[in-house]
Parts: structure tokens; C-alpha cells; sequence
């Protein structure tokens, strides 16, 4: 992010796994709880699975009551908002994740304490993404064209609304009425924290002034069963046990769902109404490893990321809050541009997907929002099951031409909690990547 | 299949329609409006038709809803004039 305007951000909320709200969320998650659950929807189709564990969020959680269609399809067609918090009208259009956003835009401006004026205004955003369309409506709605010959209204008058790439912005923008932005920016695994720079971009460069950003990834079988079929996802772990960034027998990562919305304000507008500021983002930047590889990490890119977050100053980081999916290659290479970036001590690294999984496109905003209950809280969410860490080095660190750190794992576990660790908190900064070799790097601090 | 058992089996598809006010279910009649009595979106009325087709068992041709009215008797109408014409096609 360019030097330019300072943004703050005022207000979060979302949709997180196994809690009621985010309340609970930051209670479980410092008390190193995880989020992971034995999921009965996957494991119901036996062998042609191989994971059948994952941090989700069922269609009746969180106050919603699902309506199926009539004949018996096991997928929403509409829900109903038992806490009538969103007008059936724009439930209609809005699938599970659509839901979320909307609920957590709502929270967010309410904890931002924005004006109906301020909120509708041609100065405010909205910024939300998923990692992909919504693959439960439009795999009922295919089958039932191309498989049972069903007229294309049988899926119902609500599949492109409920489908389409930038749903969540779309329906986030018809319930809060903003007159400004509305975009989705989608970057696989590294959508979340992509769309809340993005939006503070926006607020940065003086093109808006608020925005509600954020993303998500739904509920979907569909979705996890890409990522099974892939063999990515870790096997043969109790589920509590079955995310282990960093750890020597960490086998693929845990397939989760959820959201996570912020609102952000241009920081000296927020300080005039006397907002609560729950952190300032001091620097932003994303980039491509552009090495031509689709999956693999890389070293590099993440050292040009690093530079780009640094290039301005002001970042030091007290917490390093890593992408960390404990798959076997990734995490060692992100620990290592880590350590040659910033040292070996002064800070410490957290990967909060030991708790709740991968959230895909969901994953970058929660974690964001983690890294400002860090700020809140002045502590360090613990790397739950980094039990073991590998004493020899990675294949990759002995390779010729390997240009960072040839120390294992092993030697960096005092900067990897395995339980919470308070201490004094002035900055964390967020890491995400994707599929497609896409890199995010953002630094919040304390408003003060 | 009356008239009758037609609009009670229509009613219970309205109350999966989220965007029909459950409320105006209770007085509806044959010439209740759903548009400007029930302010359905007019998006929601393919929906309905949809739904409606499942309901009753039966395919309404393109050309059946594109002439439709927005009456519920507009609708009861059609169900009957489908349902013979399917029945028609069994035999």
C-alpha cells in the first residue's frame, strides 16, 4: 500500500465454525479449542472419500432455518432468519455464504457505529469475495437439467444470484444500500485478506471512505470433495488432532468453511466520531511468485512479498500470523522466508489453522480478524498439534542453489507456541497465499 | 382433483416461497393477485411455477407460463388444464 490515507479498521464480524459468535470464537480459540469436527455429511459416503474431517458450519446453525424444495432435495432453496436480522427478500437471493456475509456486514457497521447516511453513502464499499461459485446450487441445478431433463426452472429462478462469482458483494450491497464500490476480488486461498487490501486501497488512494470487506468460503461437499480428490487433505488423525502446521507428521490440511467480514474506515474520519479503532493497517501488498507453478510454494515470491510489505517501514511484527496449512512442503518453505526475513527471535509465529482448518476463501479474513482478537487480547493463539518439529532439514534445503536458512524445523520451536502466549502485542502481520502462485502480506497494529 | 384441493395444495407451495408474507396466506381466494395483493416479486413468480410443477407432478409447456396471469385462479387454471392434458398423454 502506498503511502496515502491510513485506514482503520472499526468493526468485524463473521461466520465461524462450532460458534454461536465471534465472542465464542475468541474464547475457543485462546483456549486452544479446536474448531475441527468428525463431519457425518462427508463421512456418509465411506470410501469414496478419503478425509472426513473439517471445521463447518451446518445450514441450520447460527439462527438459520434451511427450506428445501419440495421433492425432497437435500439443498436449500431459501432460509429463514429466525433472529430476523435479514429481510426475506434478500434471503431469496443469497446462498449459506451470502448469508454470512450479510450477517457479519450488519455486525461489523454496528460495531462501527456508521450512520444509516454514513453506510448508504457513495463513499462506502463493499469488498467480498468466495474462493469459487456456489458448487451445492449449481451441481443440484445441473443434475436436475442435464441428468433427470428437467425444464431449466426446476433449479428455481434464483441460480444466478445465488451462484455467481461476486454473490456475497452483490447481496452485502442490496441489504446495506451502499452507493459506492461493489466488486469481489477473487485469488483462490488468498481471497480474504485480497479483498480487505483491496479495500483499503480503495480508502488509501481517496477513492472511498469506508468499506465493508472480507470473504468467505460455504458450507459445500462439493467444494471439499475437489480438494480430497487432490489428496491435499490430512488423513488419520482424531479431527481436534488433524491440523498440524509445522509438525513432522503433518499429512494435508483440514478442508473448513466460515467468514470473516471487517468495516474500515479512513482513520482520521474514524478518530473525529470518536469510533472504537480495533487496529490500523499499516501495509499491504500482494504479488505472484511468477515461476510458472500452479501449487507449489515459493521461496522467492515470498521474499519479494516481504520486501513489498516492508518497502514503506513501520513493519516489525510482534506475531507473524503464517498461512500455515500443514501440507508438507508449504509450511517449512513460509517458516523459512519468515525467519530469514525478520531473525531468528524477537517475535513469534502463530498458524491458526491448527484450530479451525483452512476456510479457503474464508481463510484470509478470519485470520485476519484472529490477528486483530491477537491485538485485543495481547496474546499469541497457540499452534495446537505442532507437536513434533522435523530435527533434519527439508529435501528442498539441501538442494543446490536453496538460498535461505539450512537449519530444520526443529530449531525454531521457541518462536512457535503450542499454547497461548501472552505478551506484548503492537503489531501482527497476516500471510496468505493461493493457488496460481498469488501472495498477500498485511501489518495491523494497535491504534494507539 | 377439485378446485378446492388445488388452492389448499397451492397454499402449502406459497409457504415455501420466502418472499410471499406468510401472513397474507390466510385470506387468500381464487382472485387474490399475486402481484399487486401479495407484492410477489415477479421474479418469485417462476419460482412458484416451478415449485408448483413439482407439486402436482406436471410439466407446464414454456408458451403456459409466459400467457399466465397473476391470479391464483389464473394458476388453478392452468394446473387443471395441464393435468388433463398429461393424463390425455397417458393413455
Amino acid at each position: 500500500m502506498q503511502a496515502g490515507r491510513k485506514v482503520a479498521i472499526v468493526g468485524m464480524g463473521g461466520a465461524f465454525p462450532d460458534c454461536a459468535d465471534i465472542a465464542e470464537f475468541d474464547k475457543k480459540i485462546f483456549a486452544g479449542q479446536s474448531l475441527i469436527r468428525e463431519w457425518p455429511k462427508a463421512a456418509a459416503y465411506g470410501k469414496q472419500v478419503r478425509s472426513t474431517v473439517s471445521a463447518y458450519i451446518n445450514d441450520d446453525d447460527l439462527g438459520l432455518e434451511p427450506i428445501y424444495l419440495m421433492d425432497g432435495y437435500d439443498w436449500p432453496e431459501t432460509f429463514v432468519d429466525t433472529r430476523k436480522r435479514i429481510p426475506d427478500l434478500n434471503l431469496s437471493t443469497a446462498d449459506l455464504g451470502s448469508v454470512w456475509a450479510m450477517m457479519g456486514s450488519l455486525d461489523s457497521i454496528e460495531m462501527a457505529g456508521w450512520t444509516k447516511a454514513e453506510t448508504e453513502s457513495e463513499q462506502t464499499a463493499v469488498v467480498i469475495a468466495s474462493g469459487g461459485a456456489n458448487n451445492v446450487i449449481m451441481r443440484h441445478g445441473w443434475h436436475a437439467f442435464f441428468e433427470l431433463g428437467k425444464k431449466s426452472r426446476a433449479a428455481g429462478s434464483h441460480t444466478v444470484d445465488r451462484t455467481m462469482s461476486y454473490r456475497e458483494a452483490a447481496n452485502v450491497s442490496c441489504l446495506i444500500k451502499n452507493k459506492g464500490v461493489c466488486e469481489s476480488i477473487v485469488s483462490a486461498c488468498a481471497t480474504g485478506l485480497g479483498n480487505i487490501g483491496y479495500a483499503a486501497r480503495l480508502i488509501s488512494f481517496g477513492l472511498q471512505d469506508r468499506a465493508i470487506a472480507g470473504g468467505v468460503e460455504s458450507t459445500s461437499l462439493e467444494t471439499f470433495i475437489g480438494f480430497d480428490g487432490m489428496q491435499v487433505l490430512s488423513k488419520g488423525f482424531a479431527a481436534a488432532q488433524s491440523s498440524r502446521p509445522f509438525d513432522v507428521n503433518r499429512n494435508g490440511f483440514v478442508c473448513s468453511f466460515g467468514a470473516g467480514i471487517v468495516a474500515l474506515e479512513e482513520y482520521e474520519m474514524a478518530k473525529a466520531r470518536g469510533a472504537k479503532i480495533l487496529a490500523v493497517i499499516d501495509s499491504y501488498f500482494n504479488n505472484s511468485d511468477g515461476d510458472g507453478n500452479m501449487f507449489y510454494p515459493s521461496y522467492e515470491g515470498q521474499q519479494r512479498l516481504w520486501k513489498g510489505l516492508m518497502a514503506n517501514g513501520g513493519v516489525k511484527p510482534d506475531v507473524v500470523k503464517v498461512h500455515g496449512t500443514a501440507t508438507p512442503v508449504g509450511d517449512i518453505i513460509e517458516l523459512m522466508s519468515v525467519i530469514d526475513t525478520l531473525g531468528e527471535d524477537g517475535y513469534h509465529i502463530t498458524a491458526p489453522k491448527s484450530l479451525f482448518g483452512h476456510m479457503l476463501g474464508g481463510a484470509g479474513s478470519v485470520e485476519l480478524i484472529t490477528a486483530i482478537l491477537m491485538l485485543q487480547n495481547q496474546k499469541v493463539t497457540p499452534s495446537i498439534n505442532s507437536d513434533n518439529l522435523n530435527t533434519e532439514p527439508e529435501g528442498f534445503q539441501l538442494k543446490e542453489g536453496w538460498t535461505g536458512s539450512t537449519k530444520p524445523a526443529a530449531a525454531y520451536r521457541h518462536m512457535i507456541p503450542q499454547e497461548t502466549l501472552a505478551k506484548e502485542i503492537n503489531q501482527v502481520v497476516c500471510l496468505n497465499y493461493g493457488f496460481g502462485g498469488t501472495n498477500s502480506a498485511m501489518a495491523i497494529s494497535r491504534a494507539n | 382433483m377439485d378446485r378446492k384441493e388445488i388452492l389448499t395444495g397451492l397454499i402449502e407451495v406459497l409457504r415455501t416461497v420466502r418472499t410471499v408474507d406468510p401472513a397474507k396466506l390466510e385470506n387468500v381466494t381464487e382472485e387474490t393477485d399475486f402481484l399487486t395483493d401479495m407484492n410477489t416479486p415477479s421474479t418469485e413468480l417462476i419460482n412458484i411455477a416451478a415449485k408448483v410443477e413439482q407439486k402436482f407432478d406436471i410439466e407446464f409447456e414454456d408458451e403456459d407460463i409466459d400467457e399466465m396471469g397473476s391470479k391464483v385462479k389464473d394458476i388453478i387454471d392452468l394446473i387443471i388444464k395441464v393435468k388433463a392434458r398429461t393424463d390425455a398423454e397417458k393413455e
